[in-house]
């Protein structure tokens, strides 16, 4: 439903930015989008943008089953064997039937509202929480074209919704008359807030580099290299503040804080069951996808296989898969080495306290990531990256 | 703890014995609260941590089997627990099956939560004195902080390994922990006689031993309240 909202009210702008653009450099043309493809189909019938809106909804819908499916599979898999726990072997050939047991036994689960909670907000947090998801999703490009929208103010776009996401906690954590659950989701607000601005002064040095906030451009602008290594040193202070502050926009450990099931019995989800339960937890899986395509995007040049400069020889050894494939796989090989680097931070490292996680955004990541932000300003204008041209 | 180098990085523990298995816990102690540090280095040092913290376990993910993590249903014959472990709460009984609880009470006085009912016999038919008569502690409310073993004047209780305790009901949770109600080990054997003492041994009619009571209506324990009849 918001997807489609969404979709209605930013297809004319992208219609009007496309055509601007494609008469402004017709060289400079975007592949469609799907909700491109709706606003031009709006102009034949209504019931072609309709179908155009209908397919990206039940795309996205898809993906965030079956990455709910796959993630939870994952991170079993990971998880087992950094402790060798032999968990996620028992149901099934190498426990591949695992999720999907996970799914029925969650289906079948009773769903319990408890007695003096907020029933409106109860059950709308869960929803909340996974519209959060959805709509951040419609933003990641997989490859060119396979995108719901690309929005030219997309980067803005991004640090706006996944705000969402707090509300469903909050919510969540306020409505269910349980001290733990409102402990955690005080957390949760807290924390999310605090560093949502470090990650977006992070993707803003990304925006400096490649002077746009349209995420598609912001991935044809590292044609020449990916930005994590043409820019150096700032770039790569960019990435470390990027993936620390979504680990805790993600609420993994080391900042778990909200969930926290050894101090808050689980936090702001305690009082959930059932397919409530599934829906944060789905919502969790898929913004652990959603996160690491944003870095994949801004940081690793998204689709785009490894080049550099303007070596033809080597750029030509990295071209060598077809077009269909290559970006699918390129995507797809970063996104998973990023996922994984995240499951192996939530494998390894202690959880935090409050105040350390509060001292850690506000006394160290901000100041570091404010001074890094002049920097790149200055690598900037001073053109000290690699390949400087080529933008 | 006093370091008197504190550049020493490590402190390294002795070897631990997981039952078969030999591990060593070295515990990176980065002096960082010590003394005062360049921002550099505390950076450098914070890096240096994070990196050999994920290189630990990365060498865990490439060789699972090293991971000191017991297979717990495969292996329950040769299950130990450790020695530090709390599971269910236990009175010492000693080869005899005789106990050393006076009936004191304090356990029951000092248990956070209610969870220990101490009755005493007032007078104990044999030796005349009062003596314990039923010791009983609800699992499904205690904590297991140990306060009632570190409290025990007497050393007579322990929390033994035992953890197992997964039930439908939970008025299968409370104990009764005494075998035998009467005199403690100790006044038994100053009697000198064994024959006399064995006599002033009384057992437990009643939920004798370490079982599960089974929901059974006890002085002092009020039955809990399940919403349906119990004529199980
Ligand atoms: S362990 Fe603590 S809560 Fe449990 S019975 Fe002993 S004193 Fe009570
Ligand atoms: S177990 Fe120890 S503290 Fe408790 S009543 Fe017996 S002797 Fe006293």
């Amino acid at each position: 439903m918001a997807q489609a909202l969404m979709n209605l009210i930013s297809a004319p702008l992208l219609a009007q930015a496309g055509r601007a653009a494609a008469g402004a450099a017709p060289s400079m043309e975007r592949a469609r989008t799907v909700s491109d493809r709706a606003a031009d189909a709006l102009q034949y019938s209504i019931w072609a943008a309709v179908l155009y809106i209908a397919i990206g909804l039940v795309a996205v819908l898809v993906v965030v089953s079956v990455l709910g499916l796959v993630m939870s599979y994952i991170e079993r898999k990971v998880a087992g064997h950094f402790q060798c726990r032999l968990g996620p072997m028992r149901v099934g050939p190498h426990g591949i039937l695992q999720s999907l047991a996970d799914g029925i036994k969650l289906l079948f689960k009773e769903g319990i509202e408890p007695g003096h909670g907020d029933k409106v907000i109860f059950i709308g947090a869960p929803i909340f929480s996974i519209t959060a998801t959805i709509l951040l999703l419609a933003i990641v490009p997989v490859a060119p074209g396979i995108q719901v929208v690309d929005m030219n103010v997309g980067v803005v776009y991004i640090a706006a919704v996944s705000g969402i996401g707090v509300m469903g906690i909050l919510m969540g954590g306020w409505s269910s008359d349980n001290k733990w659950s409102l402990l955690g989701a005080m957390r949760a607000g807290a924390q999310m807030i605090s560093y949502e601005i470090s990650l977006t002064i992070a993707i803003l040095v990304v925006v400096m580099f490649s002077g746009t906030l349209r995420v598609s451009e912001i991935i044809e602008s590292q044609q020449q290299g990916w930005w994590i290594w043409r820019g150096h040193g700032v770039a790569i202070v960019a990435f470390c503040l990027y993936l620390i502050a979504s680990t805790a926009e993600l609420n993994r450990t080391p900042f778990d804080l909200p969930e926290g099931e050894s101090e808050l019995t689980g936090g702001y989800h305690t009082e959930y069951s059932g397919l409530r339960f599934s829906f944060f937890f789905l919502a969790e899986f898929a913004n652990l996808f959603v996160f690491s395509a944003l870095a994949t995007t801004f940081f690793l040049g998204g689709w785009l296989p490894f080049h550099i400069g303007d070596y033809e020889a080597f750029n030509r050894v990295m071209d060598i898969l077809p077009p269909v494939i290559s970006p699918l796989f390129w995507f797809g090989t970063k996104c998973t080495v990023l996922i994984f680097v995240l499951m192996w931070f939530r494998w390894t490292f202690p959880r935090l306290r409050m105040d350390q996680l509060m001292r850690l955004e506000w006394k160290v990541l901000l100041p570091f990531g404010f001074a890094n932000l002049i920097l790149a300003a200055t690598v900037v204008l001073t053109g000290l990256y690699f390949f400087p041209t080529a933008t | 703890m006093t370091t008197t180098t504190s550049d020493q990085a490590n402190i390294e523990s002795p070897p631990m014995d997981f039952g078969d298995l030999k591990s060593q816990c070295v515990a990176p102690r980065p002096s960082i609260m010590g003394r005062r540090r360049s921002l550099s280095g505390i950076l450098w040092l914070s890096a240096k941590g994070i990196l050999r913290g994920l290189l630990t376990t990365l060498s865990y993910f490439r060789r699972p089997s090293t991971v000191v993590t017991q297979q717990y249903p495969e292996n329950r014959d040769t299950l130990q627990m450790f020695e530090r472990y709390r599971g269910r709460l236990s009175l010492i009984h000693n080869e005899d099956g005789e106990h050393g609880c006076t009936g004191c009470q304090i356990c029951e006085r000092l248990c956070p939560n209610g969870s220990i009912i101490v009755t005493k016999d007032k007078k104990n038919e044999a030796t005349g004195k009062p003596a314990l008569d039923q010791f009983i502690w609800r699992q499904d409310t205690c904590t297991f902080c140990n306060i009632c073993v570190l409290v025990c004047p007497f050393d007579t209780l322990e929390m033994t390994g035992d953890f197992e305790s997964s039930v439908y009901d939970r008025r299968l949770l409370v104990f009764n922990l005494n075998e035998y109600a009467g005199p403690t080990a100790d006044q038994l054997e100053k009697l000198g006689d064994e024959e006399l003492a064995k006599a002033q041994m009384k057992p437990m009619k009643k939920y004798q031993g370490p079982v599960p009571m089974c929901g059974g209506e006890l002085d002092g324990i009020p039955k809990l309240d399940t919403g349906k009849s119990d004529d199980a």
